[in-house]
């Protein structure tokens, strides 16, 4: 388990780092995909089977094929690059080394067990405990529908996720017919 | 050892770092695009690691779900921004972009 | 209902000429030659003759009503009216009377006396205009038998004069009238578009308010009827606008009668005050009163019939049967006597402007500038005498000293205007300062308690001073437009009908007495007052003038109306171009002429037992038959004293009129005497005369150069003190208004544009942050998140 944690982080991280350091779009494109590949396993690690899944379609499949096309039809030549200032990206390392280091501390700093365990006896309810059980281990599937659908057999007061789903296909409806309007072809200097 | 909340969370950071870093340097848009893509992420991977270790159960799972989607959603907008940015100004340079300038 | 039914014809014959006169006024322009046309002229004729059908219908039903109880009467002296006709207008009623006469005859006395207590007066309300608090304004009427003789005098001889005065204006019926009057700043005769229609429409209204005046039914409907006769004379007196005499005497009668009008308000106040009404009469329903007039709330006792008093000697309010009112308080109501006088002279003030009393005469002469049937109409017939009839309309209201008052003023202003129309030689102005003298008798016969003499001379008057009116138009229409007197003569073969017919109404005027067995008016009404005058003298020797005066002016009267008549047509012709081209005037202004000169004549027939006395002492107030003698006052004197010095009266008053006929012909109608070297004699008194006693420029020096000096005074003061008073606060304003000027402009202003200043360079200043660089955005929301994060640690560490 450590030996996959370690290399699909790492592979996380090193990708994310490449995609910063690389100029080419095709590279960065490329270390994303490794990027989010490994965050993938990441998920499949923790026990996120069907997000993993989502996150290799939608990320990997979709989304990325979806900036490499972008890529392509912004390219004015095979290998376009457009210089950041090298102040510009020092200043910016230099504050994200800055975040980096409060997110570090923040996160260290924290005592995750001692606010579950008050979380719990706050809520006062038999929440599963923290894991899955064995034989559902993975599973989250069938669960994950029933939120989704506004059932929750694993936590009985939770009322579901039936209206923010509606909400997001409506959304995914609008964003499809505004892409295709704002991107639809049309001649320069055409009207407008 | 075993990965623990610890761990993941500092792998969401890093990649949030990353993002955040890359959309501050890039000038190309679609490479500010990516670094959105990177940030999403991040938190995606906090989301599914409190799922798992803490007392938030599924509903980190359907958080990240629905980030997913969303993250899909705003790609596509997004790009349609910018070839339409493109189409406009021939370039993806983001620092053309300042139309809006004070 | 018979107050109804008069009510019912004496409303047509009131509202007709209203009517005519909205239709001529606006209608003169829509038709196809408005300035040509005599369509409104016969509108008029048309509506005041259907008001006089009216009027004596009402009269006829009056009569029938009261069995004519009225002449029943008198007739303990002298002849019943027996069936005479050829008696003008009142012909039929003659033979309504004749028919009720005969079972009349068997009555005695006594049941005359308890018919007369039978209701023979009508009042009631027409319409309310408006009620405020307890003070009622309502136009009301009261009609009793002098209503109905005015009512029927005023239709008949309004009637007679539109008819003259169709002919009389016809040279107005152009479209480019040139007035040989009036003179343009450049010395040309005035042109302007004829004003027939507009005529016609004047005398119309005038109609309409000289018969609402005598309708009226409460004293503040006489007044504002009183008003609008006002500005119908003012209107008619300066019809001819252009010329500055006209509109200078229409201004002069229009103020002068405001001086008057002025007493009259202050009686109305008194009047309301106490009294708390305005109305004449009780009305009754069911012969139950509903709501009391004046005239029952002061009675007079049983022995000295005065006014019935407290021990206070104030004048108690008494409902209709006699009995005082008490007012909340439950004491007697009471007006003091003095409040009671001055009511009395206040009204009688309003009388003094408007018949042209002593001092308010002058107005009068000026009035002469209106065209010739308006003098007839308005300033000898109807309007002046408004002003005898109200006081004798008012009669049961007036004091002993009222009364004497106006006695008093009236035997002054008949001897002053017989004086200077002695020596007047403008036709008209003779006429005008006659009709003035004779307003003067009837004022004296109402003040010396010749109630009936007095209104028995308006009447008769009316008719024959509005004759000798029409004659000396129809003269001055056939010399074309010459006026003076010393131009003419010799006119009697000229014009014969107009000289004859001026000739009766000069025998009326004088006082003669046969011709052709048939009495003039004049003589009947003249002898009237006089003979109360000498009853009142006799009983009050201490005012012997109020007799001796008023004889010797019947002499002044009958000299000055010879001298004129003489001077016109009689002798040689003095002026050969007005002479030769004198005519006489057509069958439309000599026909009214001919028809006025019959009851100018006769309409007096059988004198005190007449119809006409009877018509008129119909309903005399009561105590006039028994006189006052109330102690300590004046005696006043009744019928029977009157009638007892009738005789002597008559015959005194016949002596100075002959007597004064006789020096006009040797003075006028021969030439024995040479009048110019009398003139030159006598040129003081000539020229004392000539000037009016002076009058004018008395109220010259009295009134209106004070005034001019207080008006010079005032600019003065306006221009010096108020002035650099008002600059002064004008230029301090204008300081002031720059100081806040610079307190706007520095302070207001400066704070405003201080913030918008401020906003511009802050938002300035700020928009250096908005880069429109995308990634620095980032960079400062890293950095935000990062700072916020230190801020929170380090403020809640742990």
């Amino acid at each position: 388990m450590s030996i996959l944690f370690t290399i699909f982080a790492l592979a996380a991280c090193l990708g994310a780092v490449a995609v910063v350091i690389s100029q080419s779009m095709a590279r960065m494109a490329f270390w994303l995909v490794v990027s989010l590949g490994s965050t993938a396993g990441l998920f499949f690690l923790a026990d996120a089977d069907f997000v993993a899944a989502a996150q290799l379609l939608i990320y990997v499949g979709g989304t990325l094929v979806l900036l490499v096309f972008g890529v392509m039809l912004t390219a004015s030549g095979p290998y376009l690059k457009i210089q950041t200032s090298p102040a510009e990206t020092v200043v910016a390392g230099l504050i994200g080394l800055l975040f980096l280091f409060m997110v570090f501390a923040t996160v260290s700093g924290v005592d995750w067990e001692g606010t579950k365990t008050k979380m719990l006896a706050e809520n006062g309810q038999s929440t599963p405990t923290e894991k899955f059980d064995d034989q559902s281990e993975g599973d989250t599937l069938r669960p994950l529908g029933l939120a989704l659908l506004g059932v929750r057999p694993d936590s009985p007061n939770s009322p579901g996720y039936l209206l923010p789903f509606e909400i997001a296909s409506v959304h995914l409806l609008v964003v499809l017919i505004g892409a295709a309007y704002l991107a639809r072809a049309k001649r320069r200097g055409d009207g407008s | 050892m075993q990965p623990d909340l610890t761990s993941y969370l500092l792998v969401g950071a890093v990649l949030f770092v990353c993002g955040v870093v890359c959309m501050a340097t890039k000038r190309n848009g679609i490479g500010v695009l990516m670094g959105v893509e990177l940030v999403l992420n991040g938190a995606n991977v906090n989301f599914v690691a409190f799922s798992k270790y803490t007392a938030l159960g599924l509903d980190g799972q359907v958080f990240s779900l629905f980030v997913i989607v969303l993250a899909a959603a705003e790609a596509a907008v997004a790009l349609a921004i910018a070839l339409n940015f493109y189409n406009n100004h021939l370039t993806i340079d983001v620092d053309r972009a300042n139309k809006l300038k004070g | 209902m018979v107050g109804e039914t008069l009510k019912f014809w004496l409303m047509i014959a009131w509202l007709l000429p209203l009517a005519g006169f909205a239709v001529e006024i606006f209608f003169g322009f829509y038709s196809k030659n408005p300035r040509g046309s005599k369509a409104a002229a016969w509108m008029a004729v048309a509506c005041i003759g259907i008001g006089f059908l009216c009027s004596a219908n009402a009269l006829r039903i009056w009569g029938n009503a009261n069995e004519w109880c009225v002449l029943e009467s008198h007739d303990t002296h002298g002849e019943h009216a027996e069936g005479e006709d050829g008696h003008g207008e009142e012909a039929h009623e003659h033979k309504a009377a004749d028919e009720n006469s005969h079972d009349e005859h068997a009555v005695s006395a006594t049941d005359h006396d308890a018919e007369k207590t039978g209701q023979t007066a009508y009042s009631g309300e027409i319409y309310r205009l408006a009620t405020f608090g307890s003070l009622t304004i309502a136009m009301d009427y009261y009609i009793d038998s002098l209503t109905l003789v005015m009512f029927t005098m005023v239709t008949f001889i309004a009637t007679c004069i539109h008819l003259f005065a169709i002919g009389y204006m016809s040279d107005e019926l152009v479209d480019d009238y040139v007035d040989h009057f009036a003179h343009t700043a450049d010395g040309k005769h005035v042109h302007r578009p004829g004003r027939f229609y507009r005529f016609f429409a004047f005398l119309s209204l005038f109609c309409f308010a000289m018969l609402g005046l005598v309708l009226a039914g409460n004293i503040f409907q006489v007044f504002i009827f009183w008003e609008l006769v006002g500005i119908c004379s003012f209107l008619l007196i300066g019809f001819y606008t252009e010329r500055k005499s006209a509109s200078n005497a229409a201004n002069k009668a229009f103020i002068m009668n405001r001086i008057g009008d002025f007493g009259f308000l202050i009686g109305l106040m008194v009047l309301w005050t106490f009294f708390g009404t305005f109305r004449f009469g009780d009305t009754a329903q069911d012969n139950v009163v509903t709501e009391q007039g004046l005239f029952s709330m002061v009675h007079r006792d049983a022995e000295s019939h005065d006014f019935m008093t407290d021990a206070d000697g104030e004048v108690l309010i008494t409902d209709p049967s006699g009995h005082v009112l008490k007012d909340e308080a439950g004491k007697a109501r009471t007006i003091p006597y003095f409040l009671l006088v001055i009511a009395g002279l206040g009204v009688f003030a309003g009388c003094v402007g408007k018949s042209a009393q002593f001092p308010l005469q002058t107005w009068l002469p000026d009035a002469m500038e209106g065209p010739t049937p308006v003098s007839a109409l308005v300033h000898s017939a109807t309007m002046v005498a408004a002003g005898v009839y109200l006081a004798g309309r008012f009669f049961p209201m007036f004091a002993h000293e009222v009364l004497l008052t106006i006695a008093y003023t009236g035997c002054i202003t008949l001897f002053i205007a017989a004086t200077i129309a002695v020596v007047a030689t403008d036709i008209k102005k003779v006429l005008a300062y006659s009709t003035i003298s004779q307003l003067g008798y009837m004022m004296l016969g109402i003040g010396v308690f010749g109630w009936a003499a007095g209104l028995f001379h308006l009447i008769t008057h009316a008719f024959f001073k509005s004759l000798m009116f029409l004659c000396s138009g129809s003269v001055i229409h056939g010399c074309h437009h010459e006026q003076e007197m010393p131009k003419m003569g010799g006119l009697l073969k000229k014009m014969p009908i107009t000289a004859l017919t001026m000739l009766i109404g000069v025998f009326a005027i004088s006082g003669f007495p046969m011709l052709f067995g048939l009495h003039f008016s004049g003589f009947h009404s003249k002898d009237a007052i006089v003979a109360s005058a000498l009853a009142f003298v006799i009983a009050n020797p201490i005012h012997y003038l109020l007799f001796v005066i008023p004889l010797l002016t019947a002499g002044i009267t009958a000299f000055y109306m010879f001298r004129l008549w003489f001077f016109t047509f009689w002798g040689a012709p003095r002026d050969q171009h007005v002479h030769d081209h004198a005519h006489e005037s057509p069958w439309i202004m000599a026909a009214p002429l001919v028809i006025l000169a019959v009851p100018a004549w006769l309409c007096a027939y059988g004198g005190e037992s007449g119809f006409l006395y009877g018509m008129l002492t119909g309903d005399e107030p009561a105590h006039l038959a028994t006189g006052v003698t109330a102690a300590g006052k004046i005696v006043l004197p009744s019928h029977h004293e009157i009638h007892q010095v009738h005789g002597d009266a008559g015959v005194l008053a016949l002596l100075a009129a002959f007597s004064g006929a006789l020096i006009a012909y040797i003075l006028y109608g021969t030439t024995l005497v040479n009048v110019e070297a009398m003139k030159k004699q006598m040129s003081i008194v000539h020229g004392f005369l000539t000037n009016k006693w002076h009058f004018d420029d008395l109220y010259d020096a009295l009134f209106m150069r004070p005034a001019h000096k207080v008006a010079a005074f005032c600019a003065w003061i306006d221009k010096t003190i108020f002035d650099t008073i008002l600059h002064g606060l004008a230029k301090a304003m204008i300081v002031i208004a720059n100081w806040d000027r610079m307190f706007d402009e520095k302070f207001v202003d400066g704070f405003v544009n201080l913030v918008g200043d401020a906003t511009q360079s802050v938002g300035s200043s700020l928009k250096v942050v908005q880069t429109g660089k995308l990634r620095q955005y980032v960079m400062f929301i890293v950095l935000g998140v990062v700072a916020l994060f230190a801020v929170v640690f380090s403020t809640f560490p742990g």
